[in-house]
C-alpha cells in the first residue's frame, strides 16, 4: 500500500511538471563544455534545453566572434521561444574555453578544418544528449564550417541546414591579395610557420596568422562555396539580408548564383549582414518557419 | 603707602597716552591676526601634508588594485590561455601581439607568463635565441610576496606583481602572469592627485621591498596651495599695508590733532598764562587763526573778556587811585593829608633802615603862628581860607619831589631827601618868603601872618634813628615860634634840652615808655549817669603811674602832642580799656566811653582795633568819644569810619561840642549818637540869661535832633538841676562821681 501511494504521488508530480512545462516557455540555459579531442581543446557552448520531441538547433557564429554575438543570440532566442533545444557553441579557434572574440592582430593558428572538427564534436555531443535530429544554422562564416562539415557527411543526424549571410571568403573583389597567398604558401613550403600580418576580410594588414591558418580559409572561394552548396544532400535554406553590404564587393548576382545551387533562398529586405535591429525578428520568424515547416513536412 | 595719582596732565600726555593705547591695541590686534593667519597657514599646510600622505597611500593601494584587476583580465584573456595551450608562437605573441593589445599598459616595463611550475613560459621561437628577460625573473621559486617594489638610485622604481592564472574548466592554476611596471608612471596615470605635487614624487632606496614598506620610501611634496600661499601673501601684504596705513594715519592724526586741538590749546594756554602773569597789561589775542570755530570764539572771548576786565580794572584802578588820592588829600587844601604823610614817612623809615647807605633825609615842619587866635578872631571859614592859600603857596614853593603834608590844623610837614642843609634852608626860606607875599586882606585879616619852620635831619645829627626826626623838627619849630626873626630853626640837642624843661626827664621817660609799651598805665573811670533810669556808664581816663605818683593827662597830653604819640597813646588806652572789660570788673548793665584822638580816628586800622569789643556789645554800652574838630576836619572819612563802628553796635559821642566852629548844617549829618557839653557850657547855664538861653536852646536842638546829651562838670546840686532842666539825658561830674581806678557806682541818690 505504501509503495503504491509513493508511485501515485510520483506520477502525479511528474504529470504536474509536464503540464507545467507545457504551458510555460522554457528554458534554462546552461553553459556546457566539451573537450574536442581532435584539437585537444575544451570548448564551451550555451545549451538551451527545449522539448525533447523537437530537433535540436545548433547555431554556429561568424568569423572570430563568439556565441554571444547578437545575431546568434537572437536566433537562439527565436527557437527557444518555440521550445526547441538550442546549442550555440563558441569555436575555440585554438584557445581553450574561448570566451572573447578574436582580434585581427591576435595570433591566428586556427584552421577551417579544426573549426569543422569542433562543429562535428558538438553535433556528436547533441547526439549524446539524445538528439536524433539536429538542425544546423550558421551565420556568415559559421555557414562555411557547416558547409565544410556537411561535405564530409559524418553527421547523419543533421537533417536541415540553414545558412545566413552566406558569402565566400576569398577573392580579389574581397580584397584578397594574391601575393599574400603566395607568401603564405611559400612560408608553408619553407616551414616558416611564424605568424605574419595579412589582410583578410575586415582585417586589413593586421590579420596576424600562421600561414596554414591563413591559407585554410582562403580556399573558400566563390566557386568553392557555390559548389559546396550544390553538393548538399539535405534540405537547406539560405537567408540573406537584402541590405547586406557584402553585395558591394561580391555583387547582387551572388544571390542568383546561390539560388541556382538549389538552396531555398530567402531575402529579408532591408536587413544587413547581421540582421540587426528589427530584422532580427524577421530572421527569427523565417528561421522558425523554416524549421516548423520542416517539422510539419515530415 | 598710598600714592595719589595726579590726573591733571598736559594735553600731550593724554594724547600720547591714548594714541599709544590705540596703537598698542591695533598692534596687538594686527599681531593676533598675523599669528592666527600664520597658524591657519601652518594648519592648512599640515593638513595638506596629511592629505597628501593619505592620498599617496590610497593611490598606491588603488594602483595595486588596478594592476591586479588588469592582471586578472590578462589572466582571463583568451590569448593568454592560448599561449599556455600552445606556446609555439609565444615570442611573437609576447613581443608584438601583447604589446599591441590593450592589455599591455604604457606603464608596463615587462610582462611575462610563467608556467604553473613558476618557470617562464618560453616557447621555442623558430630561428631565434631565447631572449633573457632581464626585468622579470626567470622563475618564481619563492612567491611569498606577490607584490614587490624594486628601488634603485639609477633606475626608475618598479612595481612587480604576480597573479595566478587558473584553468577555465578546473580550479587548478594554469600558470602565472607577472608584470613589472614603472611605479611612478602607474601612480600618476591611475590616480588623480589633489594634495600631492605629482612632479615631486620620487623614490629612495636601493633594495626590493614589499608594498607595505613602500610609503616611507617615497619622497613627495604636498601641492602648493595657491590659495593658501597667495592668500597668505595677501594677508602679509595686507598686514604690512595696514601697519603702514596705521603709521601714516597716526602721523596724519597726530598732525591734525596738533593743528586743530593741541596747538590752539597751547596757544590759548600760553595766552592765559600771559594774561595771568601780566594782568595789568592789555594783551592782544594770538594772531594765528584757529581752524576750529569754537577755539576761535574761545580765543576772542577770552581776550575780549580780559580786555573788558582790564578796562574795568583800569577804571577801577583809576577809581581806586582817585579814592586813594582823595583819601590822601586834605579836603580843605588838596595837599596830602595825615594818612599820606604816615604812609610816606613809614616807607622812608623802612627804606632808611634797610639800606646800607642811608639817604640824607630832612624833616621840615611849617606852622602858622597864632592860627588858633586867628580862627577865634575871624572865624572858621576865614581860618580855612588862610590855610588853603598857605597850603597852595607852600606847595608851589617847594620842589615838586617834596610835596607838603597837612598833618595838623595849621601844620604842614615836608620830607626833603638828597639835599644838604644849605639847600634845605634855602628852600625853607624861599617858601617863607612866598608865604609872606600872600595878602589876606581880602579875607578881612588885617594882621600879618607869619610861619615858623622847624628842620631836623638825619645826616646832620648823625643819628641812626630816623623816627625821631618829626619830634626833633617839632622841637625846632617850637623854638622858631618863640622867636621873631629866626623863623627857621634847625634841631640841635640844646633845643631838646630846652623843651624838656617843662617836664622832668624821668616823667618824660615814664610817659614815653608807657605810651610805647603800655606799662604803668592806670585807667580811671568816671561815671556818666542817666537821668531817666539812673543807669550809668564810665568814661575811661588815662593816668600813668610815675615814681612820684600818678601822672595826669595835662602832662601826658602835652608830651604826647609834642612827641606826636597820639596814636600810640590811644592804642594803649584801648588795650587797657579792653583789659578792664575782660577782667570782669565792669559792672553789669553799664558801659564804657573811650576817647580817641583825631589822628587815631583816621588810622586805617581803627575799626580793627575795636573788633575785640564787639562781643561785649551785647553786655555793655561802649561809646567812642571824638572831638568836634576831628569830625569837621575829616568829615567824609570820619563819617565812613564812624558809621562802620555804629553798624557794629558802638555809640559815638561828640566831645567838647561847641569848642569848635561847627556849623548847624553839620549837626544833622554827624554820625554820632551822643553830644557832650564840656564844663564851660554846663557852667554857662548859671551865667547871664542870654548865655543860658543860648545853651538851653542848643541843648534843646541837640535833643530834638535825636542825640543824647551829656553835660560834663556837674559839681553841685544846682548845676545838676540846671543841667536836668536844660534837657540833658546824662550828667557827669564830681557830684556824681570822681574818676577812680575802680568802677565805683555813682551816688545812689542820683541813680
Amino acid at each position: 500500500m505504501l509503495n503504491l501511494n509513493k508511485r501515485i504521488v510520483s506520477l502525479s508530480l511528474g504529470l504536474g511538471l509536464m503540464v507545467l512545462s507545457s504551458v510555460m516557455t522554457p528554458v534554462f540555459a546552461e553553459t556546457v563544455t566539451h573537450k574536442i579531442e581532435a584539437v585537444n581543446l575544451t570548448a564551451q557552448a550555451e545549451y538551451l534545453k527545449g522539448d525533447a520531441d523537437k530537433p535540436a538547433i545548433l547555431i554556429v557564429h561568424g568569423f572570430l566572434t563568439t556565441n554571444q554575438f547578437h545575431t546568434v543570440v537572437s536566433m537562439a532566442q527565436g527557437f527557444e521561444e518555440e521550445g526547441y533545444s538550442v546549442l550555440t557553441p563558441t569555436l575555440t579557434l585554438g584557445i581553450n574555453m574561448r570566451q572573447q572574440s578574436v582580434k585581427c592582430n591576435s595570433i591566428h593558428t586556427h584552421t577551417l578544418e579544426n573549426d569543422v572538427l569542433e562543429v562535428e564534436g558538438w553535433v556528436k555531443w547533441l547526439e549524446t544528449q539524445g538528439k536524433k535530429e539536429i538542425i544546423v544554422i550558421g551565420h556568415s562564416s559559421g555557414s562555411h564550417e557547416i558547409l565544410a562539415m556537411l561535405q564530409k557527411k559524418t553527421t547523419p543526424n543533421v537533417k536541415l541546414a540553414i545558412f545566413t549571410s552566406l558569402f565566400y571568403l576569398s577573392g580579389p573583389e574581397l580584397g584578397t591579395l594574391q601575393h599574400e597567398i603566395d607568401f603564405a604558401k611559400q612560408a608553408l613550403a619553407d616551414n616558416n610557420l611564424k605568424p605574419h600580418k595579412y589582410s583578410f576580410l575586415f582585417c586589413k594588414n593586421d590579420y596576424y596568422a600562421t600561414p596554414q591558418s591563413f591559407l585554410s580559409y582562403h580556399k573558400l572561394t566563390r566557386e568553392y562555396v557555390l559548389k559546396e552548396v550544390k553538393n548538399l544532400t539535405i534540405p537547406h535554406y539560405t537567408i540573406m539580408g537584402g541590405a547586406d553590404k557584402r553585395y558591394q564587393s561580391v555583387g547582387q548576382n551572388w544571390l542568383n548564383e546561390l539560388e541556382q545551387t538549389g538552396t531555398q533562398l530567402i531575402i529579408i529586405e532591408g536587413a544587413n549582414h547581421f540582421f540587426s535591429s528589427e530584422h532580427e525578428f524577421d530572421l527569427q520568424e523565417k528561421l522558425v518557419n523554416i524549421v516548423n515547416n520542416h517539422q510539419d513536412s515530415k | 603707602m598710598r600714592y595719589k595719582i595726579n590726573v591733571t596732565q598736559p594735553i600731550k600726555f593724554y594724547f600720547a597716552f591714548f594714541l599709544s593705547l590705540g596703537v598698542g591695541v591695533l598692534t596687538i590686534m594686527t599681531w593676533s591676526f598675523y599669528s592666527e593667519g600664520k597658524h591657519i597657514q601652518h594648519t592648512v599646510e599640515n593638513q595638506t601634508q596629511q592629505a597628501a600622505q593619505k592620498e599617496l597611500s590610497e593611490a598606491i593601494t588603488n594602483t595595486v588594485l588596478i594592476i591586479q584587476k588588469e592582471l586578472t583580465d590578462i589572466s582571463e584573456w583568451d590569448e593568454v590561455h592560448q599561449q599556455f595551450h600552445d606556446p609555439s608562437y609565444y615570442f611573437f605573441w609576447h613581443d608584438e601581439r601583447l604589446i599591441e593589445s590593450s592589455y599591455y599598459r604604457p606603464y608596463y616595463n615587462a610582462l611575462e607568463l610563467y608556467k604553473k611550475d613558476r618557470k617562464l613560459l618560453t616557447g621555442a621561437s623558430p630561428g631565434k635565441d631565447i631572449i633573457l628577460h632581464t626585468t622579470m625573473p626567470d622563475g618564481l621559486e619563492q612567491l611569498q610576496q606577490q607584490i614587490l617594489v624594486e628601488l634603485s638610485p639609477t633606475q626608475k622604481a618598479q612595481l612587480i606583481i604576480y597573479h595566478p592564472i587558473y584553468q577555465r574548466d578546473a580550479p587548478d592554476i594554469l600558470g602565472y602572469v607577472g608584470v613589472a611596471l614603472d611605479l611612478k608612471t602607474a601612480l600618476l596615470t591611475m590616480n588623480q592627485f589633489f594634495y600631492l605635487d605629482k612632479a615631486s614624487i620620487d623614490f629612495t632606496g636601493n633594495k626590493t621591498i614589499s608594498i607595505d614598506e613602500l610609503l616611507p620610501q617615497i619622497q613627495y611634496q604636498p601641492i602648493s596651495n595657491p590659495v593658501n600661499t597667495y592668500l597668505w601673501a595677501l594677508i602679509e601684504q595686507f598686514i604690512i599695508e595696514m601697519i603702514i596705513a596705521l603709521a601714516v594715519s597716526s602721523l596724519v592724526l597726530l598732525f591734525i590733532f596738533n593743528q586743530l586741538i593741541r596747538s590752539p590749546l597751547l596757544v590759548l594756554s600760553k595766552s592765559l598764562h600771559q594774561l595771568k602773569a601780566s594782568p595789568q597789561v592789555d594783551h592782544l589775542p594770538p594772531i594765528q587763526p584757529f581752524l576750529i570755530k569754537e577755539y576761535e570764539e574761545l580765543k576772542h572771548a577770552i581776550h575780549d573778556y580780559h580786555s573788558q576786565l582790564h578796562s574795568a580794572q583800569l577804571e577801577l584802578d583809576q577809581q581806586n587811585l582817585l579814592v586813594w588820592e582823595q583819601a590822601r588829600r586834605d579836603a580843605l587844601t588838596n595837599v596830602y593829608n595825615r594818612r599820606a604823610f604816615d604812609e610816606a614817612w613809614g616807607e622812608i623809615i623802612t627804606s632808611f633802615k634797610n639800606s646800607e647807605l642811608p639817604t640824607p633825609t630832612a624833616f621840615v615842619l611849617f606852622d602858622c603862628d597864632f592860627f588858633k587866635a586867628l580862627n577865634d578872631t575871624y572865624g572858621h571859614e576865614v581860618g580855612d581860607e588862610v590855610i588853603r592859600l598857605s597850603a597852595s603857596r607852600i606847595q608851589s614853593s617847594l620842589p615838586i619831589e617834596c610835596p607838603p603834608y597837612r598833618i595838623g590844623g595849621d601844620e604842614f610837614a615836608v620830607i626833603i631827601q638828597h639835599r644838604d642843609m644849605e639847600d634845605i634852608r634855602k628852600i625853607c626860606q624861599h617858601t617863607l618868603n612866598e608865604l609872606s607875599e600872600i595878602s589876606f586882606v581880602k579875607l578881612g585879616v588885617k594882621e600879618k601872618l607869619s610861619f615858623s619852620v622847624g628842620i631836623s635831619s638825619i645826616a646832620q645829627e648823625k643819628e641812626d634813628s630816623i623816627s625821631r626826626l618829626p619830634r626833633q623838627a617839632d622841637i625846632a619849630m617850637y623854638k622858631a615860634k618863640q622867636t621873631v626873626q629866626t623863623k627857621i630853626q634847625s634841631y640841635n640837642q640844646r633845643l631838646e634840652d630846652e623843651s624838656s624843661v617843662f617836664v622832668s626827664n624821668q616823667t618824660i621817660n615814664t610817659i614815653v615808655n608807657s605810651v610805647l609799651t603800655g606799662e604803668n598805665i592806670q585807667m580811671h573811670f568816671q561815671p556818666i549817669v542817666s537821668i531817666s533810669n539812673s543807669s550809668c556808664y564810665f568814661e575811661a581816663l588815662i593816668r600813668i603811674k610815675g615814681e612820684d605818683g600818678l601822672i595826669y593827662p595835662d602832662k601826658i597830653f602835652t608830651l604826647v602832642e609834642r612827641r606826636r604819640l597820639e596814636v600810640e597813646l590811644d592804642y594803649q588806652v584801648i588795650q587797657a580799656t579792653l583789659k578792664a572789660i575782660e577782667s570782669g570788673q565792669l559792672p553789669d548793665k553799664t558801659g564804657l566811653s573811650i576817647n580817641i584822638s583825631g589822628k587815631t580816628l583816621i588810622q586805617p586800622e581803627l575799626v580793627d582795633l575795636f573788633e575785640p569789643f564787639v562781643k561785649w556789645l551785647e553786655t555793655y554800652k561802649i561809646v567812642i568819644e571824638i572831638t568836634e574838630t576831628i569830625l569837621i576836619d575829616h568829615m567824609d572819612y570820619a563819617q565812613n569810619v564812624l558809621n562802620k563802628l555804629r553798624e557794629k553796635g558802638f555809640l559815638i559821642a561828640l566831645d567838647d561840642f561847641g569848642s569848635g566852629y561847627s556849623s548847624i548844617r553839620y549837626l544833622a549829618h554827624m554820625p554820632v549818637d551822643i553830644i557832650k557839653f564840656d564844663m564851660t557850657m554846663t557852667k554857662a547855664l548859671n551865667s547871664d540869661e542870654k548865655t543860658k538861653q543860648i545853651i538851653m536852646t542848643t541843648a534843646k536842638m541837640v535833643r530834638h535832633a535825636g542825640f543824647d546829651l551829656v553835660m560834663e562838670g556837674v559839681e553841685t546840686q544846682e548845676m545838676f538841676d540846671q543841667a536836668k532842666a536844660a534837657g540833658a539825658t546824662h550828667l557827669q561830674g564830681y557830684l556824681l562821681g570822681k574818676p577812680n581806678a575802680d568802677f565805683v557806682s555813682p551816688s545812689t541818690k542820683y541813680c
